[in-house]
């Protein structure tokens, strides 16, 4: 999904580059990975796979032929047939672990929890050093000479662009975003602008609009910045990519919430904190997306500029970064976007604007204003969205020659527009200025929170219990609880936990490669080590039991969805209006549907991932090869052979990614869970925040990475070998 | 072959690779001179602060209905009545106190009592000063919903508590009885007491206030029995009658083990506290700040219009301040 | 445009009073694999193993085994294999594209494998131009931009890059398509870019790799005369790479054809397909229509007396084809007839055996 987490990943095969291949076995096996993430983010970086091939070495000279001949339908067939002797072969060696862990366990008698022999305690020293850096963050060398600058850069940043938005006022803010708009994509997606802008003042949220607009545009500036380098490094260096990418990669399944307490530890609560955090989350994207762009640029166009004796550098600014532009602008797109889910999330640590009323509505359980400043939120993010998205389109686009004739026309007509656009916005803002209406009036402004409220109210009122036939949310709540989550928590928790390191090793294994299986252990040790296995485990179960509902929800959705390109359309809105609503906003009506406790966590992260899993797997489905359908009609097949035959076993990377992506997503909103009862790691992280507890947090936000990890893992498509 | 023409060739690289060493040098120079000058971040406002030259304060706004009354309030006051423009900031307890004694904050209006904090800010750092009493008293305390003590009398004993455990069962409580508890960041000793009383239940966090609020309606609304961790003052009494359960009475200083707590909450006078930079040069507001004081049922009449009239806390501070002109003419004086 | 083949064989028969060739290569290796493993393999044991034998052997890769010829100051050299042969990989070793592993590379007599990076970039920029099969374009400029693409690399300024990209585009009949993206060119328009591009700095050598492979048939077809008449035009020296044989012999001056990275056969394309040097290339040229590559040269026999002035008179360089043209006609054998000597005389036998196949005993004892 676009907002909270960043969907793209590139592949991570280990013998990408360097080595040699044999002739005839050009590697060009097309990333699911790489394809379903971009999708994931309604992007194609088709061009991405086409040019996948090794090229720094060509054996047989002919590589170019093959790249194009080869890059067919993924293996995935090939793969299926590979696995089942491969699993066998695999599992050999685990029963010798299996053998050599045994005696372990046996030395650690006792329940099935993680002995505590084997446990560290972390709790003094970080507590120590969360009150050093507290008692000295306002005499220490570090802070008054590094921290404090950065600190003091971001407030500067932060208040210059806030201060310009609010002399530009209402009108020149909405001109002008209207005006780029119209410049870049068109007069409807101007209008879409302009009327999203003129929502947020209708809804009485100008001010907070443009607190969030302001870090936004710092942070994503910075993230933008700091990505695009590290993406260079990594792309223009096999050895760096090789020491950035397991970093990205961890960063990429963190839940944003596990971010926040370091920072809040170094900067305080306030808005440096939140930008820095903000930076932190959106950076990743953008770096991978660079390196991938870099990596990925067409290795023939790269060779005529070296044919032609360029430089290194005049390679790289000639050729390899305009090649990469689309990946780059994806990259920003997709920095904009997790900016802007972050930045929400930050609001608990003092972010302001939009994310704070949506917090500061939660705490009076108002759903109606948490709704009103949700709603700037998504349309900010269908606009950034649409117009980034415009702007990558009009960069691959084919210009018009007939209006591109003449070179001194082409340059001065850029100019001038440009020109043109900026004389209008202040043209606009001095208006503005003149009608001394620099904030939106208040006499304009809509109020929808009593309406919501109540509608709210009625469907709680209706909905909770006595239901008949199906019974209230209050008694699924209860039978989810009590049959699904209950007996799946106390089978994780009273199973030896070797049996468990075990079983993570075998799937790890059965899906990935040993690599994978032992990042998978190593995880889950770790979390034995933190001492907190007891709750990871119950943070598991209610992952486990929301990946399954939201799979089962998301194929059928899909499924459905895959028939009719009609009910895509349709579809399309509501998916990005769930995937960019803060997540904070449909917490409380799912406690007032739900209860408090571990179902309404489970509930929200259902909401949240199904999205993303409808997206994929749509895609997946209605991307199958036609050939292959058209075959299977002229069969005779029916439509649940055609379903289940062809485009199932064909969508297979498609679905392995939805999963990939709900496990993921599903852990991100079951540990904001903490808020609404869903206990376990996400209560100890809002309580280490809450609490300033560096020992509580950090080891929870620790658990979680391994917990992040662990899943990623035995979720990722398997490769081969 | 055509001879060659003559090319204009770039400066060479040694050239261009000068040009970059003069760039680098100039950015150092420039990291350098900025970092000349100490930055302590400790003493930085919101970038939103004061952005169009007006004076500004920034509260502390609490996750509780009480707290956002109070703050409404005071910004109300001090915007119409002292023309300052006020910033509000939702930030939990703990770390309000950071954020005070950073400054980003200007002052905490209704404070339950932080002694590890007041020692650290107050009396070490003196970075904090104390506002005095909010004129709220608070407590902390188990409840359970009236109309089921009215059925139960004896449930109001912490004794006959486990009577009724089984009645208290919920899908979360693990068989049995649920305490419910809110916010982890509110002051709760309840698992302690649980233990230590030896009392069939099981804590169970809402997470939030906001989630605590919401199953308590919804509860009452079912007229089911439940247990839970609250505090008064707070408006949900108005909308959900709830009734103290008596724990062993609060002596002092039987609280000071958090592992062996077996005694109630004691009764918290509520305290405000001010950034001590502010507090000295604040002027009129710090001034106001300090006069700022109220009693149970106002702050109450006010939360009940936030969060059950669903007013935004300006219009239901505007309200009051209109009907309440005597109570708070003294503080702006 | 109607070219005769033969037009643009510069008389091969003159070559001695070329100077130095242009590029000299000599025992020239290329071997993929592990650095230290691949340096070790060229005169090592291993050096004659059969691709999947040294593969087993070594883990490593010879693409270019041990290959020695010159190229010649404005001939068109053409290399020709099926892929896999490593022909591209050769063509990039020539500019150390790609650096290969062991031999001798020198251009105009100066060493290759001794420059430096400058140097080395500067032979690119000036000296040896390439044209590839998949183009090679920036996809983000316009025609023009891409043709000056190259001198912009060289660091010549803008209004004197465009003025010459512009007379390049010109030259390879793209006028009006300037300000096009490559993206809405057709496949023979894009090579035409890449074309311009690369003789829009003057190289002394032109590269090509497989440049028409990628094209439809007649497209391609039109690309091979427009290569013809730029050499037939300028005379520049050519390295060709081609997998098709027909391409090689309609552009050839030479041919050196490859097999397992190694040359199996090096020679005019009259050579090539008169007399195979193996099987394999036997087998390779079997499909060739002989009359339209074999010259009167080789089906002449020696002149009896009395036919040596009488009868049309054949340059030694007219083909089988056009010489049973001229015997139909005249109804009698022809003269071959180079600067005024008569070297032999082709009659109906002689050129049907050729077409036929048959070997030309005549012909051999002519050569002999």
């Amino acid at each position: 999904m676009t907002a909270a987490t960043p969907s793209v990943r590139d592949p991570r095969d280990p013998s990408d580059s360097g080595r040699p291949q044999a002739p005839g076995t050009g590697r060009t096996r097309p990333d699911a990975r790489d394809e379903g993430r971009a999708t994931a983010g309604r992007r194609d970086t088709r061009e991405a796979r086409d040019t996948r091939e090794a090229r720094d070495t060509r054996p047989d000279g002919d590589g170019p032929t093959r790249r194009h001949a080869s890059t067919g339908r993924p293996a995935a067939a090939r793969a299926t047939a590979l696995f089942s002797h491969r699993a066998a072969r695999k599992l050999l060696p685990l029963a010798v672990a299996a053998a050599l862990l045994v005696p372990l366990a046996l030395a650690f008698p006792g329940a099935g929890s993680w002995p505590a022999q084997l446990a560290v305690d972390l709790s003094g020293p970080l507590g120590r050093a969360g009150d050093w850096i507290i008692d000295h963050r306002d005499s220490h060398p570090l802070f008054l000479y590094f921290f404090g600058h950065v600190s003091n850069a971001v407030v500067i940043c932060v208040r210059a662009v806030y201060t310009v938005l609010l002399a530009a006022g209402w009108l020149g803010v909405t001109a002008l975003a209207g005006l780029v708009a119209w410049r870049l994509a068109g007069i409807r997606l101007a209008l879409t602008c302009v009327a999203a802008f003129a929502a947020c003042g209708l809804l009485g949220m100008w001010v907070p609009t443009m607190q969030t607009l302001a870090l936004m545009a710092v942070a994503v500036t910075a993230a933008v910045a700091v990505g695009a380098l590290l993406g260079l490094a990594a792309g223009l260096s096999p050895r760096t990519d090789r020491a950035l990418r397991p970093v990205l990669d961890t960063m990429q399944v963190l839940p944003a919430f596990a971010y926040l307490l370091p920072m809040v530890l170094v900067f305080g609560i306030g808005v440096p904190a939140a930008v820095l955090a903000t930076v932190v989350y959106a950076a990743p994207p953008m770096a991978r997306l660079t390196a991938l762009g870099l990596r990925d640029a067409d290795a023939g166009v790269l060779e005529a500029s070296a044919s032609l004796g360029a430089t290194g550098r005049q390679r790289l600014f000639s050729a390899r970064l305009p090649l990469a532009r689309r990946q780059l602008l994806l990259g920003v797109n997709q920095a904009i976007m997790t900016g802007l889910s972050m930045a929400v999330i930050a609001s608990v640590i003092g972010a302001g604007g939009l994310g704070d009323r949506v917090y500061q509505a939660l705490a009076s359980v108002d759903v109606g204003a948490a709704l009103a400043a949700g709603i700037p939120i998504v349309l900010l993010a269908v606009v950034l969205d649409r117009t980034a998205d415009a702007a990558g389109n009009r960069l691959g686009a084919t210009p018009d020659p007939a209006r591109e004739k003449h070179l001194l026309r082409r340059v001065f007509g850029g100019w001038y527009g440009r020109l043109l656009t900026v004389l209008a916005a202040v043209a606009a803002a001095v208006a503005g200025r003149i009608a001394d209406t620099s904030l939106w009036p208040e006499s304009w402004t809509v109020p929808i929170a009593e309406p919501v409220n109540r509608a709210v109210a009625w469907m709680t009122a209706h909905l909770y219990s006595g239901v008949p036939v199906v019974g209230g949310t209050a008694d699924w709540s209860a039978r989810f609880t009590g049959w699904v989550l209950d007996p799946l928590r106390t089978g994780l928790q009273a199973a030896p936990w070797w049996t468990l390191l075990l079983l993570a090793g075998a799937v790890a294994l059965l899906v990935g490669t040993w690599r994978t299986a032992l990042t998978a252990v190593l995880a889950l040790a770790a979390i034995g080590v933190l001492g907190v296995w007891e709750p990871s485990l119950d943070t598991l179960s209610q992952v486990l039991a929301a990946v399954a509902v939201t799979l089962v929800l998301g194929f059928a959705i899909a499924v459905g969805a895959a028939r009719s390109a009609r009910a895509q359309r349709l579809l399309r809105p509501v998916l990005d209006v769930c995937q960019t609503m803060p997540q904070f906003v449909y917490l409380i009506p799912v406690v007032a549907l739900f209860g408090v406790g571990r179902a309404p966590a489970a509930a929200a992260a259902v909401v949240y991932a199904l999205p993303a899993v409808v997206r994929i797997t749509t895609q997946g489905l209605s991307e199958v090869n036609p050939a292959a359908m058209e075959a299977a009609r002229s069969l005779g097949a029916t439509r649940s052979q055609q379903l289940w035959q062809v485009q199932l076993p064909l969508a297979r990377p498609a679905l392995l990614l939805a999963v990939n992506q709900a496990v993921v997503l599903v852990l991100a909103v079951v540990i904001i869970g903490g808020l609404v009862g869903g206990g376990a790691l996400g209560y100890d992280v809002v309580l280490g925040l809450a609490q300033g507890d560096l020992a509580t947090g950090l080891v929870a936000g620790a658990a979680i990475v391994c917990l992040g990890l662990l899943l990623d893992r035995v979720t990722q498509p398997a490769k081969e070998a | 072959m055509p001879a060659r023409p003559p090319r204009t060739v770039r400066p060479p690289r040694t050239n261009r690779r000068r040009r970059l060493a003069a760039a680098l040098a100039a950015t150092t120079g420039l990291a350098v001179l900025s970092a000349c000058g100490a930055a302590d971040m400790t003493r930085q406002s919101s970038p939103y602060a004061a952005a169009q030259g007006a004076k500004t304060v920034t509260l502390s706004v609490q996750s509780w209905v009480g707290a956002q009354a109070n703050t409404a309030v005071a910004s109300y006051l001090l915007e119409h009545e002292l023309g300052y423009r006020v910033d509000t900031v939702q930030v939990d307890e703990v770390p309000a106190w950071d954020a005070l004694s950073q400054g980003r904050v200007d002052a905490i209006l209704e404070d339950w009592g932080h002694p590890e904090q007041e020692d650290r800010y107050v009396k070490g750092k003196k970075t904090i000063t104390p506002g005095g009493d909010l004129g709220v008293t608070g407590h902390i305390g188990w409840f359970v919903p009236t109309y089921f003590a009215e059925e139960h009398p004896d449930v109001t004993d912490w004794k006959n508590l486990d009577k009724y455990a089984d009645q208290m069962r919920t899908p979360e409580s693990r068989g049995k009885g649920q305490l419910m508890d809110g916010s982890p960041s509110y002051v709760t000793n309840d698992k302690a007491l649980v233990k230590n009383l030896d009392l069939d239940y099981e804590v169970v966090f809402a997470g939030s206030e906001a989630a605590q609020i919401t199953q308590i309606k919804q509860f009452a609304k079912e007229r089911k029995p439940f247990l839970t961790y609250w505090y008064t003052p707070q408006w949900l009494f108005e909308r959900v009658p709830m009734t103290e359960v008596k724990l062993p009475e609060y002596k002092e200083g039987c609280d000071a083990d958090p592992e062996k707590v077996a005694c109630a909450y004691p009764h918290t006078p509520l305290q405000k506290y001010l950034n001590t930079r502010f507090s000295e040069s604040g002027g009129k507001a710090a001034a106001f700040l300090k006069k700022f004081h109220w009693g149970v049922e106002e702050q109450n009449e006010v939360s009940l219009m936030i969060a059950e009239e669903k007013l935004p806390p300006e219009q239901a501070a505007k309200k009051w301040v209109e009907n309440n002109r005597e109570v708070w003419e003294p503080w702006v004086r | 445009m109607t070219h005769d083949v033969n037009a643009m064989t510069h008389d091969p028969a003159a070559p001695e009073a070329a100077d130095t060739p242009v590029f000299s290569v000599g025992g020239l290796w290329k071997v993929f694999g592990p650095k230290a493993a691949a340096a070790k393999v060229p005169g090592s044991e291993h050096a004659e193993l059969a691709p999947a034998a040294l593969r087993e052997a070594t883990g490593c890769t010879a693409a270019v085994r041990d290959v020695s010829f010159d190229v010649r100051k404005g001939e068109v050299f053409v290399v020709m294999g099926l892929s896999g042969s490593g022909k591209s990989t050769l063509v990039r070793c020539l500019t150390r594209l790609i650096e290969p592993t062991a031999g001798t590379l020198s251009i105009d007599g100066e060493d290759v494998l001794a420059m430096d990076a400058a140097r080395l970039r500067e032979l690119r920029r000036h000296r040896a131009a390439m044209v590839f099969q998949h183009f090679g374009l920036l996809p983000h400029r316009t025609v023009l931009d891409n043709v000056a693409y190259g001198l912009e690399i060289q660091g010549v300024s803008r209004a004197e890059r465009r003025a010459k990209a512009a007379e390049m585009v010109a030259k390879v009949g793209l006028d009006g398509l300037e300000d096009r993206r490559p993206g809405q060119l057709s496949g023979g328009q894009q090579q035409r870019v890449g074309l311009a591009r690369a003789l829009a700095a003057d190289p002394e050598v032109l590269l090509f790799d497989e440049p028409f492979s990628a094209l439809d048939p007649l497209i391609r077809r039109e690309m091979q005369d427009e290569v013809a008449r730029l050499h037939h035009d300028e005379g520049r020296t050519m390295v060709f790479i081609t997998h098709d044989l027909a391409e090689a012999l309609r552009l050839g001056d030479r041919i050196a054809l490859m097999r397992d990275g190694r040359i199996v056969q090096l020679g005019t394309p009259e050579e090539i397909v008169g007399s195979p040097a193996d099987d394999y290339v036997r087998e390779f040229v079997r499909d060739v229509p002989r009359e339209q590559v074999l010259t009167v040269r080789s089906a002449m026999r020696p002149a009896a007396p009395g036919e040596a002035d009488q009868g049309p008179a054949l340059a030694p360089a007219t083909t089988v084809v056009e010489a049973i043209e001229a015997v139909a006609r005249s109804g009698g054998p022809a003269r071959v007839v180079d600067r005024g000597r008569c070297l032999g005389v082709v009659d109906d036998a002689a050129l049907l055996a050729v077409v036929a196949g048959l070997p030309a005993p005549a012909a051999r004892e002519v050569a002999a």
